[in-house]
Protein backbone atom coordinates (compact mmCIF):
# COMPACT_ATOMS: atom_id res chain seq x y z
CA UNK A 1 0.00 0.00 0.00
CA UNK A 2 1.13 3.51 -0.77
CA UNK A 3 1.47 5.64 2.79
CA UNK A 4 0.73 8.56 2.50
CA UNK A 5 2.19 11.66 4.38
CA UNK A 6 1.11 15.21 3.72
CA UNK A 7 0.79 16.28 0.20
CA UNK A 8 -1.40 14.41 -2.73
CA UNK A 9 -0.50 11.13 -4.03
CA UNK A 10 1.08 11.19 -7.57
CA UNK A 11 0.81 8.46 -9.97
CA UNK A 12 2.10 8.60 -13.27
CA UNK A 13 1.06 6.48 -16.45
CA UNK A 14 3.09 6.04 -19.15
CA UNK A 15 3.41 4.63 -22.20
CA UNK A 16 3.19 4.50 -26.12
CA UNK A 17 0.40 5.53 -29.08
CA UNK A 18 -2.53 3.46 -28.69
CA UNK A 19 -2.18 1.38 -25.84
CA UNK A 20 -5.13 3.86 -23.14
CA UNK A 21 -2.92 5.63 -21.22
CA UNK A 22 -5.17 7.73 -20.94
CA UNK A 23 -8.16 5.48 -20.21
CA UNK A 24 -6.24 4.17 -17.43
CA UNK A 25 -5.58 7.79 -16.11
CA UNK A 26 -9.24 8.98 -16.25
CA UNK A 27 -10.27 5.79 -14.76
CA UNK A 28 -8.50 6.39 -11.88
CA UNK A 29 -9.08 10.19 -11.61
CA UNK A 30 -12.49 9.40 -11.62
CA UNK A 31 -12.58 7.07 -8.71
CA UNK A 32 -10.74 9.27 -6.63
CA UNK A 33 -12.95 12.33 -7.51
CA UNK A 34 -15.78 9.47 -6.55
CA UNK A 35 -13.80 9.18 -2.69
CA UNK A 36 -14.17 13.10 -2.44
CA UNK A 37 -10.07 13.92 -3.15
CA UNK A 38 -9.37 16.33 -4.76
CA UNK A 39 -7.81 15.64 -8.49
CA UNK A 40 -5.40 17.32 -10.95
CA UNK A 41 -4.49 15.41 -14.35
CA UNK A 42 -2.60 16.42 -17.03
CA UNK A 43 -1.15 14.47 -19.98
CA UNK A 44 0.66 14.66 -23.04
CA UNK A 45 -0.02 12.88 -26.07
CA UNK A 46 1.05 14.49 -29.21
CA UNK A 47 2.92 11.68 -30.70
CA UNK A 48 -0.19 9.59 -30.45
CA UNK A 49 -0.79 8.75 -33.81
CA UNK A 50 2.50 7.40 -34.71
CA UNK A 51 3.07 5.76 -31.91
CA UNK A 52 5.40 8.13 -29.51
CA UNK A 53 5.53 8.23 -25.91
CA UNK A 54 2.66 9.71 -24.17
CA UNK A 55 2.38 10.17 -20.35
CA UNK A 56 -0.33 11.19 -18.00
CA UNK A 57 0.28 12.27 -14.14
CA UNK A 58 -2.67 11.80 -11.89
CA UNK A 59 -2.03 13.76 -8.13
CA UNK A 60 -5.06 12.89 -5.48
CA UNK A 61 -5.23 14.21 -2.06
CA UNK A 62 -7.30 16.66 0.42
CA UNK A 63 -5.21 19.85 -1.71
CA UNK A 64 -3.78 19.61 -5.30
CA UNK A 65 -1.68 22.63 -6.09
CA UNK A 66 0.07 21.78 -9.46
CA UNK A 67 -0.83 19.33 -11.82
CA UNK A 68 2.47 17.78 -12.56
CA UNK A 69 4.83 15.11 -10.77
CA UNK A 70 8.11 16.53 -9.88
CA UNK A 71 10.69 14.15 -10.90
CA UNK A 72 11.77 11.70 -8.17
CA UNK A 73 8.31 11.76 -6.23
CA UNK A 74 5.79 9.50 -8.00
CA UNK A 75 4.55 7.14 -6.00
CA UNK A 76 3.45 4.83 -8.44
CA UNK A 77 4.50 4.51 -11.77
CA UNK A 78 2.67 2.84 -14.21
CA UNK A 79 3.62 1.70 -17.22
CA UNK A 80 1.88 0.00 -20.69
CA UNK A 81 5.34 -0.55 -22.23
CA UNK A 82 8.81 -1.69 -20.99
CA UNK A 83 11.40 0.97 -22.31
CA UNK A 84 8.64 3.21 -21.55
CA UNK A 85 8.77 2.29 -17.64
CA UNK A 86 12.74 2.31 -17.82
CA UNK A 87 12.51 6.10 -19.67
CA UNK A 88 10.35 7.48 -16.78
CA UNK A 89 12.00 5.11 -13.75
CA UNK A 90 13.61 8.60 -12.33
CA UNK A 91 10.40 10.00 -11.59
CA UNK A 92 9.59 7.41 -8.64
CA UNK A 93 10.16 8.05 -5.23
CA UNK A 94 13.64 5.49 -4.91
CA UNK A 95 12.36 5.04 -1.01
CA UNK A 96 8.18 4.84 -1.40
CA UNK A 97 7.34 4.14 -4.85
CA UNK A 98 6.31 1.25 -6.54
CA UNK A 99 6.75 0.47 -10.17
CA UNK A 100 4.45 -1.50 -12.24
CA UNK A 101 5.26 -2.12 -16.10
CA UNK A 102 3.77 -4.67 -18.99
CA UNK A 103 6.71 -6.71 -20.19
CA UNK A 104 5.72 -6.12 -23.35
CA UNK A 105 8.08 -4.14 -25.96
CA UNK A 106 7.04 -1.56 -28.40
CA UNK A 107 10.25 -1.46 -30.55
CA UNK A 108 10.19 2.28 -31.68
CA UNK A 109 11.92 3.20 -34.87
CA UNK A 110 14.89 4.84 -33.79
CA UNK A 111 16.00 2.02 -31.57
CA UNK A 112 16.67 0.21 -35.28
CA UNK A 113 19.25 3.23 -36.37
CA UNK A 114 22.16 0.65 -36.20
CA UNK A 115 20.41 -1.95 -38.22
CA UNK A 116 23.70 -4.15 -39.34
CA UNK A 117 24.64 -7.44 -37.94
CA UNK A 118 25.91 -7.19 -34.24
CA UNK A 119 25.36 -3.60 -34.38
CA UNK A 120 23.95 -2.99 -30.33
CA UNK A 121 20.59 -2.42 -30.44
CA UNK A 122 19.00 0.68 -29.38
CA UNK A 123 16.51 -0.86 -26.92
CA UNK A 124 16.73 -0.72 -23.58
CA UNK A 125 18.58 -3.89 -22.85
CA UNK A 126 17.59 -4.28 -18.89
CA UNK A 127 16.50 -7.24 -18.00
CA UNK A 128 13.11 -7.40 -15.92
CA UNK A 129 15.05 -9.70 -13.20
CA UNK A 130 17.52 -6.34 -13.35
CA UNK A 131 14.92 -3.81 -12.64
CA UNK A 132 13.30 -5.90 -10.25
CA UNK A 133 16.16 -5.76 -8.15
CA UNK A 134 16.78 -2.09 -8.11
CA UNK A 135 13.13 -0.81 -7.33
CA UNK A 136 12.19 -1.05 -3.90
CA UNK A 137 8.76 -2.99 -4.98
CA UNK A 138 7.37 -3.53 -8.13
CA UNK A 139 5.74 -5.92 -10.98
CA UNK A 140 6.91 -6.49 -14.14
CA UNK A 141 3.96 -8.18 -15.20
CA UNK A 142 2.92 -9.46 -18.40
CA UNK A 143 -0.06 -7.97 -19.00
CA UNK A 144 -0.52 -8.16 -22.92
CA UNK A 145 -0.23 -11.67 -22.95
CA UNK A 146 -2.66 -12.03 -20.34
CA UNK A 147 -5.38 -9.74 -22.07
CA UNK A 148 -4.37 -11.54 -25.00
CA UNK A 149 -5.26 -14.98 -23.59
CA UNK A 150 -8.53 -13.55 -22.11
CA UNK A 151 -9.65 -12.95 -25.53
CA UNK A 152 -8.53 -9.36 -26.53
CA UNK A 153 -4.64 -7.67 -25.94
CA UNK A 154 -6.45 -4.31 -25.65
CA UNK A 155 -7.38 -4.79 -22.15
CA UNK A 156 -4.39 -4.80 -21.36
CA UNK A 157 -4.61 -1.60 -19.55
CA UNK A 158 -7.32 -2.85 -17.50
CA UNK A 159 -4.98 -5.69 -16.59
CA UNK A 160 -2.48 -3.26 -15.14
CA UNK A 161 -5.27 -1.39 -13.76
CA UNK A 162 -6.11 -4.40 -11.71
CA UNK A 163 -2.90 -4.16 -10.75
CA UNK A 164 -2.49 -1.03 -9.56
CA UNK A 165 -5.76 -1.78 -7.22
CA UNK A 166 -3.73 -3.63 -4.79
CA UNK A 167 -1.65 -0.40 -3.89
CA UNK A 168 -3.91 1.91 -3.25
CA UNK A 169 -6.77 2.18 -0.39
CA UNK A 170 -9.85 2.23 -2.83
CA UNK A 171 -12.47 -1.16 -2.61
CA UNK A 172 -12.30 -3.21 -5.67
CA UNK A 173 -15.82 -2.54 -6.10
CA UNK A 174 -15.81 0.97 -6.72
CA UNK A 175 -12.54 0.22 -8.88
CA UNK A 176 -15.36 -1.70 -10.98
CA UNK A 177 -18.09 0.64 -11.43
CA UNK A 178 -15.70 3.22 -12.73
CA UNK A 179 -14.22 0.95 -15.12
CA UNK A 180 -17.88 -0.42 -16.70
CA UNK A 181 -18.47 3.74 -17.16
CA UNK A 182 -15.32 3.77 -19.39
CA UNK A 183 -15.23 0.76 -21.33
CA UNK A 184 -17.57 0.06 -24.60
CA UNK A 185 -20.70 -2.35 -23.26
CA UNK A 186 -19.62 -4.90 -25.07
CA UNK A 187 -16.34 -5.15 -23.48
CA UNK A 188 -17.27 -5.03 -19.80
CA UNK A 189 -17.11 -8.58 -19.16
CA UNK A 190 -13.54 -9.13 -20.73
CA UNK A 191 -12.65 -6.32 -19.26
CA UNK A 192 -13.55 -7.33 -15.41
CA UNK A 193 -11.98 -10.55 -16.34
CA UNK A 194 -8.42 -8.35 -17.16
CA UNK A 195 -9.25 -6.38 -13.73
CA UNK A 196 -9.44 -9.75 -11.46
CA UNK A 197 -6.58 -11.27 -13.38
CA UNK A 198 -4.33 -8.28 -12.86
CA UNK A 199 -5.25 -7.87 -9.24
CA UNK A 200 -4.72 -11.59 -8.54
CA UNK A 201 -1.31 -11.62 -10.14
CA UNK A 202 0.06 -8.80 -8.16
CA UNK A 203 -1.89 -10.06 -4.78
CA UNK A 204 0.57 -12.92 -5.18
CA UNK A 205 3.28 -11.12 -4.32
CA UNK A 206 5.68 -8.38 -5.69
CA UNK A 207 9.52 -8.08 -7.19
CA UNK A 208 7.99 -11.47 -9.18
CA UNK A 209 9.06 -12.06 -12.83
CA UNK A 210 6.77 -14.07 -14.91
CA UNK A 211 8.89 -16.85 -16.40
CA UNK A 212 8.09 -15.79 -19.90
CA UNK A 213 9.48 -12.18 -19.08
CA UNK A 214 12.77 -13.90 -17.62
CA UNK A 215 15.61 -12.42 -19.32
CA UNK A 216 13.74 -11.02 -22.02
CA UNK A 217 15.19 -8.17 -24.35
CA UNK A 218 18.80 -9.68 -23.26
CA UNK A 219 17.42 -12.97 -25.76
CA UNK A 220 16.20 -11.39 -28.16
CA UNK A 221 18.79 -8.93 -29.29
CA UNK A 222 21.11 -11.80 -29.62
CA UNK A 223 18.54 -13.82 -30.99
CA UNK A 224 19.17 -10.88 -33.98
CA UNK A 225 23.00 -11.29 -34.41
CA UNK A 226 22.90 -14.45 -34.74
CA UNK A 227 22.16 -14.83 -38.30
CA UNK A 228 24.46 -15.24 -41.25
CA UNK A 229 23.00 -13.17 -44.32
CA UNK A 230 23.98 -14.20 -47.85
CA UNK A 231 23.27 -12.55 -50.95
CA UNK A 232 23.57 -14.25 -54.41
CA UNK A 233 23.21 -12.53 -57.70
CA UNK A 234 21.89 -14.19 -60.39
CA UNK A 235 24.24 -12.42 -62.86
CA UNK A 236 22.51 -13.19 -66.27
CA UNK A 237 18.81 -12.46 -65.11
CA UNK A 238 19.93 -9.03 -64.11
CA UNK A 239 19.09 -6.01 -66.29
CA UNK A 240 20.70 -3.40 -64.07
CA UNK A 241 17.57 -1.69 -63.55
CA UNK A 242 19.26 0.31 -60.58
CA UNK A 243 15.78 -0.23 -58.33
CA UNK A 244 17.66 -2.82 -55.90
CA UNK A 245 20.67 -0.07 -55.68
CA UNK A 246 18.26 2.69 -55.21
CA UNK A 247 15.62 0.90 -52.80
CA UNK A 248 18.08 -0.68 -50.45
CA UNK A 249 18.22 0.95 -46.89
CA UNK A 250 21.86 0.92 -46.41
CA UNK A 251 22.67 2.05 -49.81
CA UNK A 252 24.93 -0.75 -50.18
CA UNK A 253 24.67 -2.13 -53.61
CA UNK A 254 25.91 -0.80 -56.74
CA UNK A 255 26.47 -1.28 -60.70
CA UNK A 256 29.50 -2.48 -61.88
CA UNK A 257 31.01 -1.76 -65.06
CA UNK A 258 28.61 -4.38 -66.81
CA UNK A 259 25.71 -2.71 -65.44
CA UNK A 260 25.26 -5.89 -62.98
CA UNK A 261 24.30 -5.52 -59.66
CA UNK A 262 26.84 -6.32 -57.34
CA UNK A 263 27.66 -6.12 -53.09
CA UNK A 264 31.04 -4.61 -52.33
CA UNK A 265 31.15 -4.90 -48.65
CA UNK A 266 28.79 -8.01 -47.43
CA UNK A 267 29.14 -6.49 -43.89
CA UNK A 268 27.34 -3.32 -44.51
CA UNK A 269 24.09 -5.91 -45.76
CA UNK A 270 21.46 -6.69 -43.13
CA UNK A 271 19.69 -9.29 -45.09
CA UNK A 272 16.49 -7.26 -45.08
CA UNK A 273 15.14 -8.65 -48.19
CA UNK A 274 13.83 -5.66 -49.58
CA UNK A 275 16.32 -5.91 -53.00
CA UNK A 276 15.29 -9.23 -53.26
CA UNK A 277 11.41 -8.41 -53.11
CA UNK A 278 11.43 -5.94 -55.29
CA UNK A 279 13.98 -7.49 -58.04
CA UNK A 280 11.71 -7.02 -61.29
CA UNK A 281 13.70 -10.10 -62.81
CA UNK A 282 13.94 -12.54 -59.36
CA UNK A 283 18.32 -11.96 -59.88
CA UNK A 284 18.63 -11.68 -55.99
CA UNK A 285 18.35 -14.14 -53.45
CA UNK A 286 18.54 -13.74 -49.92
CA UNK A 287 18.88 -16.42 -47.10
CA UNK A 288 19.00 -15.74 -43.66
CA UNK A 289 20.75 -18.70 -42.08
CA UNK A 290 20.63 -18.79 -37.88
CA UNK A 291 24.10 -19.17 -36.89
CA UNK A 292 23.02 -22.37 -34.96
CA UNK A 293 21.27 -23.88 -37.71
CA UNK A 294 24.56 -23.26 -39.98
CA UNK A 295 26.61 -24.77 -37.74
CA UNK A 296 24.95 -28.24 -37.58
CA UNK B 1 -7.49 -18.13 -43.82
CA UNK B 2 -6.04 -21.22 -43.68
CA UNK B 3 -4.05 -21.57 -40.14
CA UNK B 4 -1.19 -22.96 -41.57
CA UNK B 5 1.75 -21.38 -42.61
CA UNK B 6 4.03 -23.42 -45.47
CA UNK B 7 6.95 -24.83 -43.62
CA UNK B 8 9.47 -23.66 -46.21
CA UNK B 9 10.33 -20.11 -47.05
CA UNK B 10 9.08 -18.91 -50.48
CA UNK B 11 11.28 -19.68 -53.29
CA UNK B 12 10.35 -18.02 -56.54
CA UNK B 13 12.51 -20.71 -58.63
CA UNK B 14 9.96 -23.06 -57.78
CA UNK B 15 7.41 -21.56 -59.20
CA UNK B 16 8.63 -20.25 -62.55
CA UNK B 17 9.95 -21.99 -65.75
CA UNK B 18 13.73 -21.48 -65.40
CA UNK B 19 14.29 -22.42 -68.66
CA UNK B 20 12.28 -19.28 -70.02
CA UNK B 21 14.19 -16.91 -67.72
CA UNK B 22 15.67 -14.41 -68.00
CA UNK B 23 12.21 -13.21 -68.93
CA UNK B 24 11.48 -10.85 -71.34
CA UNK B 25 10.30 -7.36 -70.11
CA UNK B 26 12.48 -4.79 -70.44
CA UNK B 27 14.84 -3.25 -67.36
CA UNK B 28 12.94 -2.48 -64.16
CA UNK B 29 9.33 -3.46 -65.61
CA UNK B 30 6.84 -2.99 -62.39
CA UNK B 31 5.35 -6.35 -64.30
CA UNK B 32 7.90 -8.33 -62.94
CA UNK B 33 7.11 -7.77 -59.01
CA UNK B 34 3.81 -7.88 -59.63
CA UNK B 35 4.44 -11.67 -60.82
CA UNK B 36 6.18 -12.13 -57.91
CA UNK B 37 3.94 -11.07 -55.40
CA UNK B 38 1.24 -13.30 -57.24
CA UNK B 39 3.35 -16.37 -56.90
CA UNK B 40 4.15 -15.44 -53.17
CA UNK B 41 0.31 -15.38 -52.44
CA UNK B 42 0.03 -18.70 -54.12
CA UNK B 43 3.21 -20.06 -51.90
CA UNK B 44 1.48 -19.19 -48.74
CA UNK B 45 -1.56 -20.59 -48.90
CA UNK B 46 -0.04 -23.65 -50.40
CA UNK B 47 -1.52 -23.79 -53.56
CA UNK B 48 -0.85 -27.01 -55.25
CA UNK B 49 1.31 -26.16 -58.86
CA UNK B 50 -1.44 -29.01 -60.26
CA UNK B 51 -4.17 -26.65 -58.93
CA UNK B 52 -3.36 -23.56 -60.30
CA UNK B 53 -4.46 -22.62 -63.46
CA UNK B 54 -3.45 -18.87 -64.99
CA UNK B 55 -4.64 -17.35 -67.88
CA UNK B 56 -3.82 -14.40 -69.33
CA UNK B 57 -4.44 -12.37 -72.66
CA UNK B 58 -2.29 -10.37 -74.93
CA UNK B 59 0.46 -7.60 -73.89
CA UNK B 60 3.83 -7.33 -71.85
CA UNK B 61 1.48 -8.17 -69.01
CA UNK B 62 -0.41 -10.96 -70.96
CA UNK B 63 3.66 -12.50 -71.43
CA UNK B 64 3.79 -13.50 -67.95
CA UNK B 65 1.68 -16.52 -67.70
CA UNK B 66 4.50 -18.14 -70.17
CA UNK B 67 6.66 -17.80 -67.00
CA UNK B 68 4.81 -19.45 -64.51
CA UNK B 69 5.31 -23.32 -63.94
CA UNK B 70 1.50 -24.38 -63.51
CA UNK B 71 -1.22 -24.92 -65.60
CA UNK B 72 -1.06 -21.76 -68.23
CA UNK B 73 -3.04 -20.49 -70.79
CA UNK B 74 -1.75 -17.82 -73.23
CA UNK B 75 -5.07 -16.75 -75.07
CA UNK B 76 -6.16 -13.63 -76.99
CA UNK B 77 -6.44 -10.28 -77.04
CA UNK B 78 -9.25 -9.23 -74.15
CA UNK B 79 -10.66 -11.92 -74.02
CA UNK B 80 -8.68 -14.00 -70.84
CA UNK B 81 -11.72 -13.56 -68.62
CA UNK B 82 -13.69 -15.35 -71.06
CA UNK B 83 -11.43 -18.55 -71.40
CA UNK B 84 -11.57 -18.15 -67.30
CA UNK B 85 -14.79 -17.86 -67.30
CA UNK B 86 -15.25 -21.45 -68.66
CA UNK B 87 -12.36 -23.04 -67.39
CA UNK B 88 -13.81 -22.19 -63.92
CA UNK B 89 -17.07 -23.41 -64.64
CA UNK B 90 -15.69 -26.43 -65.79
CA UNK B 91 -13.18 -27.14 -63.17
CA UNK B 92 -14.78 -25.22 -60.44
CA UNK B 93 -11.33 -27.51 -58.21
CA UNK B 94 -8.93 -25.32 -60.11
CA UNK B 95 -7.63 -22.29 -58.25
CA UNK B 96 -8.34 -19.58 -61.58
CA UNK B 97 -6.19 -16.66 -62.02
CA UNK B 98 -6.30 -14.17 -65.04
CA UNK B 99 -3.57 -11.82 -65.38
CA UNK B 100 -4.36 -8.70 -67.87
CA UNK B 101 -3.55 -5.66 -68.70
CA UNK B 102 -5.11 -2.27 -68.81
CA UNK B 103 -5.59 -2.12 -72.67
CA UNK B 104 -6.46 -6.07 -72.41
CA UNK B 105 -9.10 -5.75 -69.62
CA UNK B 106 -10.55 -2.08 -70.42
CA UNK B 107 -10.26 -1.16 -73.59
CA UNK B 108 -11.06 -4.40 -76.11
CA UNK B 109 -11.89 -6.42 -73.19
CA UNK B 110 -13.92 -4.14 -71.59
CA UNK B 111 -17.27 -6.16 -71.79
CA UNK B 112 -16.02 -9.36 -70.45
CA UNK B 113 -14.81 -7.13 -67.65
CA UNK B 114 -17.89 -5.51 -66.76
CA UNK B 115 -20.15 -9.33 -66.70
CA UNK B 116 -17.38 -11.26 -65.02
CA UNK B 117 -18.17 -8.61 -62.22
CA UNK B 118 -21.54 -9.03 -62.92
CA UNK B 119 -21.79 -12.83 -62.43
CA UNK B 120 -19.30 -12.92 -59.46
CA UNK B 121 -18.31 -16.34 -60.83
CA UNK B 122 -15.00 -17.55 -58.40
CA UNK B 123 -12.01 -16.21 -60.26
CA UNK B 124 -9.07 -13.70 -59.70
CA UNK B 125 -8.22 -10.38 -61.70
CA UNK B 126 -5.09 -9.70 -61.60
CA UNK B 127 -4.87 -6.29 -63.33
CA UNK B 128 -1.51 -4.59 -64.13
CA UNK B 129 -2.01 -1.18 -64.87
CA UNK B 130 0.65 1.01 -66.93
CA UNK B 131 -1.45 3.64 -67.96
CA UNK B 132 -0.20 2.29 -71.17
CA UNK B 133 -0.51 -0.58 -74.23
CA UNK B 134 3.56 -1.41 -73.35
CA UNK B 135 3.78 -4.10 -76.06
CA UNK B 136 2.46 -2.65 -78.97
CA UNK B 137 5.19 0.36 -78.52
CA UNK B 138 3.04 3.08 -76.81
CA UNK B 139 -0.32 4.16 -77.60
CA UNK B 140 -3.11 6.05 -75.04
CA UNK B 141 -5.25 3.60 -72.75
CA UNK B 142 -8.45 4.11 -70.78
CA UNK B 143 -6.26 4.57 -68.08
CA UNK B 144 -3.36 6.47 -69.27
CA UNK B 145 -3.43 9.80 -67.14
CA UNK B 146 -4.27 12.98 -68.17
CA UNK B 147 -2.04 15.31 -70.25
CA UNK B 148 0.95 12.45 -70.87
CA UNK B 149 2.15 11.59 -74.18
CA UNK B 150 1.68 8.23 -75.88
CA UNK B 151 2.25 7.30 -79.80
CA UNK B 152 -1.12 8.14 -79.99
CA UNK B 153 -1.22 11.58 -78.03
CA UNK B 154 1.58 13.42 -79.35
CA UNK B 155 0.16 16.53 -77.79
CA UNK B 156 -0.87 14.94 -74.63
CA UNK B 157 -4.00 12.86 -73.30
CA UNK B 158 -7.18 15.20 -73.44
CA UNK B 159 -9.53 12.24 -72.49
CA UNK B 160 -11.13 11.52 -68.99
CA UNK B 161 -8.98 8.22 -67.39
CA UNK B 162 -11.16 5.10 -65.98
CA UNK B 163 -11.32 3.99 -62.42
CA UNK B 164 -10.68 0.47 -62.99
CA UNK B 165 -11.53 -0.17 -58.99
CA UNK B 166 -14.60 1.90 -58.86
CA UNK B 167 -15.93 -0.06 -62.15
CA UNK B 168 -15.34 -3.43 -61.10
CA UNK B 169 -17.32 -2.84 -58.08
CA UNK B 170 -20.07 -0.83 -59.57
CA UNK B 171 -20.45 -3.71 -61.91
CA UNK B 172 -20.81 -6.38 -58.95
CA UNK B 173 -17.20 -7.72 -57.95
CA UNK B 174 -17.32 -8.92 -54.43
CA UNK B 175 -13.62 -8.38 -53.74
CA UNK B 176 -11.38 -5.14 -55.26
CA UNK B 177 -8.23 -3.83 -54.05
CA UNK B 178 -5.37 -2.03 -55.71
CA UNK B 179 -1.64 -1.75 -54.25
CA UNK B 180 1.51 -0.50 -55.86
CA UNK B 181 4.39 -2.49 -56.51
CA UNK B 182 6.74 -0.53 -54.41
CA UNK B 183 4.36 -2.25 -51.32
CA UNK B 184 5.25 -5.50 -52.67
CA UNK B 185 4.15 -7.15 -48.80
CA UNK B 186 1.08 -5.51 -49.44
CA UNK B 187 0.70 -6.34 -53.04
CA UNK B 188 1.20 -10.48 -51.74
CA UNK B 189 -1.10 -10.08 -48.94
CA UNK B 190 -3.90 -8.27 -51.06
CA UNK B 191 -3.58 -11.35 -53.62
CA UNK B 192 -3.96 -13.59 -50.94
CA UNK B 193 -7.16 -11.84 -49.86
CA UNK B 194 -8.11 -11.92 -53.59
CA UNK B 195 -7.79 -15.78 -54.22
CA UNK B 196 -8.99 -16.59 -50.75
CA UNK B 197 -12.10 -14.74 -51.65
CA UNK B 198 -15.19 -16.70 -52.83
CA UNK B 199 -16.52 -15.05 -55.92
CA UNK B 200 -15.00 -12.61 -58.28
CA UNK B 201 -12.26 -10.56 -56.98
CA UNK B 202 -10.37 -7.74 -59.09
CA UNK B 203 -7.01 -6.48 -58.37
CA UNK B 204 -5.68 -3.47 -59.85
CA UNK B 205 -2.02 -3.29 -59.79
CA UNK B 206 -0.12 0.18 -60.55
CA UNK B 207 2.78 -1.20 -62.15
CA UNK B 208 5.24 0.66 -64.55
CA UNK B 209 6.17 0.73 -67.62
CA UNK B 210 9.53 2.33 -67.60
CA UNK B 211 11.00 2.16 -71.34
CA UNK B 212 8.33 4.00 -73.15
CA UNK B 213 5.84 5.43 -70.90
CA UNK B 214 8.45 6.48 -68.62
CA UNK B 215 10.85 7.85 -71.08
CA UNK B 216 7.99 9.93 -73.80
CA UNK B 217 6.50 11.72 -70.13
CA UNK B 218 9.98 12.29 -68.28
CA UNK B 219 8.85 10.22 -65.51
CA UNK B 220 12.16 9.16 -64.61
CA UNK B 221 14.29 5.49 -64.06
CA UNK B 222 11.87 2.79 -62.25
CA UNK B 223 12.95 3.43 -58.96
CA UNK B 224 11.73 7.16 -59.50
CA UNK B 225 8.41 6.00 -61.31
CA UNK B 226 8.17 3.85 -58.24
CA UNK B 227 8.77 6.15 -55.37
CA UNK B 228 6.59 8.53 -57.28
CA UNK B 229 3.52 5.84 -57.10
CA UNK B 230 3.70 5.06 -53.51
CA UNK B 231 4.03 9.14 -52.64
CA UNK B 232 0.74 9.78 -54.10
CA UNK B 233 -1.07 6.58 -52.69
CA UNK B 234 -3.51 6.53 -49.25
CA UNK B 235 -2.95 3.14 -47.86
CA UNK B 236 -5.47 1.58 -46.33
CA UNK B 237 -4.43 2.08 -42.58
CA UNK B 238 -4.88 5.82 -43.29
CA UNK B 239 -7.91 5.67 -44.66
CA UNK B 240 -9.56 6.61 -41.04
CA UNK B 241 -7.27 8.74 -40.00
CA UNK B 242 -5.56 11.41 -42.55
CA UNK B 243 -8.17 13.93 -44.07
CA UNK B 244 -8.89 12.86 -47.79
CA UNK B 245 -8.25 16.66 -48.43
CA UNK B 246 -4.35 16.25 -47.12
CA UNK B 247 -3.96 14.06 -50.75
CA UNK B 248 -6.64 15.19 -53.03
CA UNK B 249 -5.65 13.02 -55.83
CA UNK B 250 -4.42 10.45 -53.60
CA UNK B 251 -4.42 6.43 -54.90
CA UNK B 252 -6.64 4.55 -52.11
CA UNK B 253 -4.76 1.26 -51.97
CA UNK B 254 -5.49 -1.83 -50.21
CA UNK B 255 -8.86 -3.57 -49.74
CA UNK B 256 -11.23 -1.18 -51.51
CA UNK B 257 -14.79 -3.40 -51.59
CA UNK B 258 -15.44 -6.87 -50.07
CA UNK B 259 -18.79 -7.94 -50.08
CA UNK B 260 -20.70 -10.87 -50.23
CA UNK B 261 -23.03 -11.94 -53.05
CA UNK B 262 -24.01 -15.06 -54.66
CA UNK B 263 -20.79 -16.66 -56.21
CA UNK B 264 -22.27 -17.55 -59.97
CA UNK B 265 -20.58 -21.49 -60.02
CA UNK B 266 -22.66 -22.85 -57.54
CA UNK B 267 -25.85 -21.61 -59.39
CA UNK B 268 -24.51 -22.80 -62.35
CA UNK B 269 -23.75 -26.30 -60.97
CA UNK B 270 -27.57 -26.71 -59.15
CA UNK B 271 -29.10 -25.93 -62.48
CA UNK B 272 -27.02 -28.62 -64.47
CA UNK B 273 -27.57 -31.36 -61.33
CA UNK B 274 -31.36 -30.41 -61.70
CA UNK B 275 -31.51 -30.51 -65.57
CA UNK B 276 -29.38 -34.31 -65.13
CA UNK B 277 -31.92 -35.44 -63.11
CA UNK B 278 -34.82 -34.55 -64.78
CA UNK B 279 -33.12 -36.08 -67.62
CA UNK B 280 -32.53 -38.99 -65.87
CA UNK B 281 -36.70 -39.01 -64.59
CA UNK B 282 -37.81 -39.15 -68.27
CA UNK B 283 -35.61 -41.97 -69.01
C1 LIG C 1 -7.34 -8.51 -81.45
C2 LIG C 1 -6.05 -7.81 -81.23
N1 LIG C 1 -6.01 -6.46 -81.36
C3 LIG C 1 -4.86 -5.81 -81.16
C4 LIG C 1 -3.74 -6.48 -80.81
C5 LIG C 1 -2.44 -5.73 -80.60
N2 LIG C 1 -2.11 -5.60 -79.19
C6 LIG C 1 -1.26 -6.44 -78.63
S1 LIG C 1 -0.95 -6.06 -77.02
C7 LIG C 1 -1.97 -4.72 -77.12
C8 LIG C 1 -2.16 -3.79 -75.96
C9 LIG C 1 -1.66 -4.31 -74.66
O1 LIG C 1 -1.82 -3.34 -73.68
P1 LIG C 1 -2.04 -3.74 -72.18
O2 LIG C 1 -3.16 -4.68 -72.08
O3 LIG C 1 -2.15 -2.50 -71.38
O4 LIG C 1 -0.74 -4.55 -71.79
P2 LIG C 1 0.73 -4.06 -71.45
O5 LIG C 1 1.56 -4.42 -72.63
O6 LIG C 1 0.70 -2.61 -71.22
O7 LIG C 1 1.10 -4.83 -70.26
C10 LIG C 1 -2.52 -4.60 -78.38
C11 LIG C 1 -3.43 -3.52 -78.78
C12 LIG C 1 -3.80 -7.88 -80.68
N3 LIG C 1 -2.73 -8.60 -80.31
N4 LIG C 1 -4.96 -8.51 -80.89
S1 LIG D 1 16.79 -4.93 -59.18
FE1 LIG D 1 17.39 -6.86 -60.08
S2 LIG D 1 17.54 -6.47 -62.27
FE2 LIG D 1 17.50 -4.50 -61.23
S3 LIG D 1 19.66 -3.99 -60.96
FE3 LIG D 1 19.01 -5.02 -59.10
S4 LIG D 1 19.49 -7.16 -59.45
FE4 LIG D 1 19.59 -6.18 -61.41
S1 LIG E 1 19.06 -7.46 -48.15
FE1 LIG E 1 19.31 -6.25 -49.99
S2 LIG E 1 18.20 -4.35 -49.57
FE2 LIG E 1 18.56 -5.36 -47.60
S3 LIG E 1 20.47 -4.53 -46.85
FE3 LIG E 1 21.00 -6.38 -47.96
S4 LIG E 1 21.46 -5.65 -50.02
FE4 LIG E 1 20.35 -4.02 -49.01
S1 LIG F 1 7.26 -2.08 -72.85
FE1 LIG F 1 6.72 -1.25 -70.87
S2 LIG F 1 5.24 -2.70 -70.06
FE2 LIG F 1 6.30 -3.72 -71.73
S3 LIG F 1 7.98 -4.83 -70.76
FE3 LIG F 1 8.76 -2.84 -71.41
S4 LIG F 1 8.52 -1.56 -69.62
FE4 LIG F 1 7.24 -3.33 -69.30
MG1 LIG G 1 -0.77 -1.59 -70.20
Amino acid sequence: MVEKRNGPTNVLIVGVGGQGVIMVSKVLAQLCQNHGYEVKQSEVHGMAKRGGGVFSHVRYGSAVWSPTIPEGEADVLLALEWAEALRWINFMNPDTGTFIADTQRIVPPFACRARGRGEEAGYAPQTPEEIMAQVRAGYAIDATSMAEDLGNLKAANTVLLGALSTTLEFPVEDWLEVIRGFVPPHSIDINMAAFAAGREWAQAGDKRVEESAKGLHKADVELQQQVITKLEITEEWCKGCDICVKMCPERCLRLNEQLVAELPDPSKCTGCRMCEWLCPDFAIKITNTPVLEAAE
Amino acid sequence: MKDLEPETPFEINDYIRLEQMPHFLCPGCGHGIALRALLWAVHELQIDKDKLAVVSGIGCSGRLSAYIDANTFHTTHGRPLAFATGLALARPDLHVIVITGDGDSLAIGGNHLIHACRRNLNLTCMMLNNEIYGMTGGQVSPTTSSNRYTTTTPAGNTEPVFDACALASAAGASFVGREVTMQVTGLKNLMRGAIEHHGFSFVEVISDCTEIYGRKNDLGMSPEMMLSQKATMRPEAYRNTVDVPFRPNALECGVLTQKDRPEYGSAYREMTANLRAKGKQHG
